[in-house]
C-alpha cells in the first residue's frame, strides 16, 4: 500500500517534469522557426506595407517580390545554375578523392600507410593560416575569378572525412572479403570500385550531404576570390546585394547616381525573396536527409 | 667439404636476396594502384595544406608585389611588432578569447539542457518534428543568416524598430555595445540544436535498467539526472570541452564578419582574429599584418589542439585525433 502511494507521488512529479520539458522544447522550436517565418512574411508583403516596418503577418499581401525576381531572372538563374554546377561537381569530386584516399589507408598490408596517415593528421593539427592559403591559391595557382575558386580552397577533401571513411571501411568491410576477391584475381581498382564504395553507402551519403551543403552555402570563396559578377553563385550574389544596400545607406541620398542605383536594386521584399530562393533547395530536401545529417553531426562532432 | 658448403651457402644467400629484391619490386608494383589512388588527394593536401605552411615565411617578409614575393626583403619579426603595437591586436585577441570562453560554457549548458529535455519527450511523436527543426539553423549560410538578422535589426524597417522600439528606434548596426548580445543570440539560434545532438546520442546509449532501479528506489527525475545521467555524460562533456579549448583562438568568420555586415563602427565588439586577417588582407591591403595575425593564430592553435588532444587521449583514446 505504502509502495503504491509512493509510486503515485512519483508519477505526479514525473508528469510535471515531462510537461515542462515539452513546453521548453516547443518554445525552442518556435525560436528556431521565427526568423524564417519573418523572412517568408516579408517576401510576401507589398512594398508599401513594408514602409511601416517588417511584420510577421503582412498588412498587405503581394507577389511583387517574386515578380521582381522574374524580371531579373537572367541574373538570378545564372547564379542559381552556377551554384548547382559547383555543388554537383564539387560533391562528386570530393567523394571520389576522399574515398580513393581512404582505401589505401584502410589496407593493413599497405606499408606506407602510417606515413600517409601522419601526413593527413598533421593537416588537422596545423595550417598555414588564411593569408598564406590565399596567397598560394591566387599567386601560385591563379584561381582568382575562375570556378576553381569555389571548388578547391579548403573544400575538396579534409582529414576528418577521410578518417570517417577509412574507419567505416575498417569497421564494416571484413578483410576476408578483400582477400577472397584478390584470390579471384580482382585488382585493387576493382576492389575499390566494386566492393568498398558500394558497401559503404551510409558513410558516403553522410559526407556527400555535408560536402554538398558546404558547396551550396559557400559564400566566402566568392568574398576572397571572385570579382566578376558573371561568376557569382547565389550566395555571393546575395552577399554583394547586401553590400550595395549598406553602401547606399551610408551615401548621400541626394546624389542622382545613387538614387538611380537605388531604383534598380531589388526592393526590400525582393531581397528576402531571393534569400528564400537560395534556401529552398535545402528546405526541400531537408526532411528526407535530416536523419543522415544528424547522424553525421554526432559522428563528426565527437572527433575534433 | 666445408669450403664447398660455404660457397653453397653464399649462393643460397644470393638467391634469397635476389628473391627478396624481386618480391619488394613486385610489392611496389602490386601496390602501384594504391599509390595512384592516393595521388589526387596527396596533390590536394600539398596545394591546400602544405604549401600554405611554407607561406608562413611570408609573415617574416615585407611583401612588395611589384618586385615579387621572392625578392621582397626579410624583416624578421617587424610585422609582428607592428601588429602587437596596434590597438587592433588587443581588441581582436580579447574578443576572440572572451566570446569563446563565454560561449564554450554557455553552449555546454544549453546543449546538455536541450538533450535532457529532448530525451524526456523522445517517446512523443512531436519529438520527431522538433529535433530536425532545432537542427535546421545550422544548415543556413552566413549570408542568409545576415538577411535574417537584418530583417529584425534594419534601421528603418526592421521588426524590432517597427514594433518594440517604435518610439525610440535603435541604430543597431551603428552601436557596438549591443553586438555581444546580438551575436550570442544568433550563435545560440544557429548552433544550439546541433551541439545538443551529441549529448542526445550519449543519453540514448545509457542503460535503461539504471533508471528503472532508481525509480523503484523512489528517485525523482531530477535525482535521476543528477546521479545517473550527468555522471555518465561527464566523460563526453569533458572531451567536448577540451576539444573546444583547442579552438579558442578561432572564430566563426561568417558570424563575426557577415552578420554585422562588415560594419567598421562595430569593430570594438565584432573584430576577431579571423575578421582582422580578412580585413587586413583584402580591404586595407596590409599583407604583413594580415599574415602576422594569421600565423600567430595558426601557431598558437597548433599547440592548443595538440595539448587538448593529448588530454583527450588520456581520457578516451578513441576520440583523440592521434
Amino acid at each position: 500500500m505504502a509502495k503504491s502511494n509512493n509510486k503515485i507521488v512519483l508519477m505526479k512529479g514525473e508528469k510535471e517534469f515531462h510537461y515542462i520539458a515539452l513546453v521548453i522544447m516547443v518554445l525552442m522550436m518556435i525560436f528556431c522557426l521565427v526568423p524564417l517565418i519573418l523572412m517568408l512574411a516579408v517576401s510576401f508583403s507589398s512594398e508599401n506595407s513594408l514602409l511601416h516596418g517588417y511584420r510577421f503577418i503582412p498588412d498587405e499581401w503581394s507577389l511583387d517580390a517574386y515578380a521582381f525576381m522574374w524580371a531579373k531572372r537572367a541574373t538570378i538563374s545564372r547564379a542559381y545554375g552556377l551554384t548547382i554546377l559547383v555543388t554537383v561537381v564539387g560533391t562528386a569530386l570530393s567523394l571520389v578523392i576522399t574515398s580513393m584516399f581512404a582505401y589505401p589507408l584502410s589496407r593493413k598490408d599497405f606499408k606506407p600507410r602510417n606515413v600517409v596517415a601522419f601526413i593527413l593528421f598533421f593537416t588537422m593539427l596545423f595550417n598555414g593560416g588564411m593569408t598564406a592559403t590565399y596567397i598560394v591559391w591566387t599567386r601560385l595557382f591563379h584561381i582568382k575569378d575562375t570556378l576553381w575558386a569555389y571548388l578547391l580552397p579548403g573544400a575538396l577533401m579534409n582529414g576528418m572525412n577521410v578518417l570517417l571513411v577509412r574507419n567505416y571501411f575498417n569497421a564494416n568491410i571484413p578483410y576476408s572479403i578483400i582477400e577472397a576477391a584478390r584470390m579471384d584475381g580482382a585488382k585493387d581498382w576493382t576492389i575499390y570500385s566494386k566492393i568498398m564504395v558500394p558497401l559503404s553507402k551510409p558513410i558516403m551519403t553522410t559526407i556527400g550531404l555535408f560536402s554538398a551543403l558546404g558547396y551550396w552555402n559557400n559564400w566566402s570563396a566568392g568574398l576572397y576570390y571572385i570579382g566578376n559578377p558573371k561568376l557569382y553563385t547565389i550566395q555571393v550574389y546575395l552577399k554583394k546585394l547586401m553590400d550595395s544596400i549598406q553602401f547606399l545607406k551610408t551615401t548621400d541620398l541626394t546624389d542622382e547616381a545613387v538614387l538611380l542605383a537605388q531604383r534598380t536594386l531589388p526592393t526590400e521584399s525582393a531581397r528576402m525573396a531571393i534569400a528564400i530562393i537560395a534556401l529552398i533547395p535545402i528546405l526541400a530536401v531537408y526532411p528526407f536527409i535530416q536523419k543522415e545529417l544528424i547522424k553525421g553531426m554526432v559522428d563528426g562532432g565527437v572527433k575534433g | 667439404m666445408s669450403e664447398n658448403n660455404k660457397t653453397h651457402d653464399a649462393e643460397f644467400d644470393n638467391v634469397l636476396k635476389e628473391q627478396l629484391k624481386q618480391q619488394k619490386k613486385e610489392k611496389i608494383k602490386n601496390d602501384l594502384p594504391l599509390y595512384l589512388m592516393m595521388l589526387p588527394g596527396m596533390l590536394y593536401l600539398i596545394a591546400n595544406n602544405y604549401l600554405p605552411m611554407f607561406g608562413i615565411l611570408l609573415a617574416f617578409k615585407r611583401i612588395n608585389y611589384s618586385i615579387g614575393i621572392f625578392k621582397s626583403p626579410w624583416v624578421a619579426f617587424d610585422n609582428f611588432e607592428y601588429l602587437f603595437k596596434t590597438k587592433d591586436a588587443f581588441i581582436m585577441i580579447r574578443n576572440t578569447l572572451a566570446y569563446n570562453a563565454v560561449w564554450i560554457l554557455m553552449d555546454l549548458v544549453i546543449a546538455v539542457f536541450i538533450a535532457l529535455c529532448m530525451n524526456e519527450i523522445a517517446q512523443r511523436k512531436i519529438a520527431k518534428v522538433i529535433q530536425p527543426i532545432i537542427c535546421f539553423p545550422s544548415m543556413v549560410s552566413a549570408v542568409i543568416l545576415s538577411f535574417l538578422v537584418y530583417a529584425f535589426l534594419s534601421q528603418s524597417y526592421g521588426y524590432l524598430n517597427a514594433t518594440i522600439f517604435k518610439d525610440n528606434p535603435v541604430q543597431w548596426y551603428n552601436t557596438a555595445k549591443y553586438w555581444p548580445f546580438i551575436l550570442t543570440i544568433v550563435h545560440i539560434w544557429q548552433g544550439a540544436g546541433q551541439s545538443s545532438v551529441i549529448y542526445m546520442a550519449s543519453i540514448g546509449g545509457i542503460d535503461k535498467s539504471l533508471y528503472e532501479s532508481a525509480r523503484i528506489d523512489g528517485a525523482t527525475k531530477l535525482e535521476q539526472i543528477r546521479y545517473i545521467t550527468l555522471p555518465l555524460l561527464k566523460p563526453m562533456i569533458i572531451m567536448m570541452l577540451l576539444l573546444s579549448v583547442g579552438r579558442i583562438f578561432n572564430s566563426d568568420f561568417g558570424l563575426f564578419y557577415q552578420v554585422p555586415l562588415g560594419n567598421g563602427m562595430l569593430y570594438e565588439t565584432t573584430q576577431t582574429i579571423d575578421t582582422f586577417v580578412y580585413r587586413a588582407l583584402m580591404i586595407s591591403n596590409n599583407v604583413g599584418q594580415s599574415s602576422a595575425a594569421s600565423v600567430f593564430q595558426a601557431v598558437i592553435g597548433f599547440f592548443l589542439v595538440l595539448i587538448s588532444n593529448l588530454m583527450v587521449r588520456k581520457i578516451n583514446p578513441e576520440n583523440s585525433l592521434f
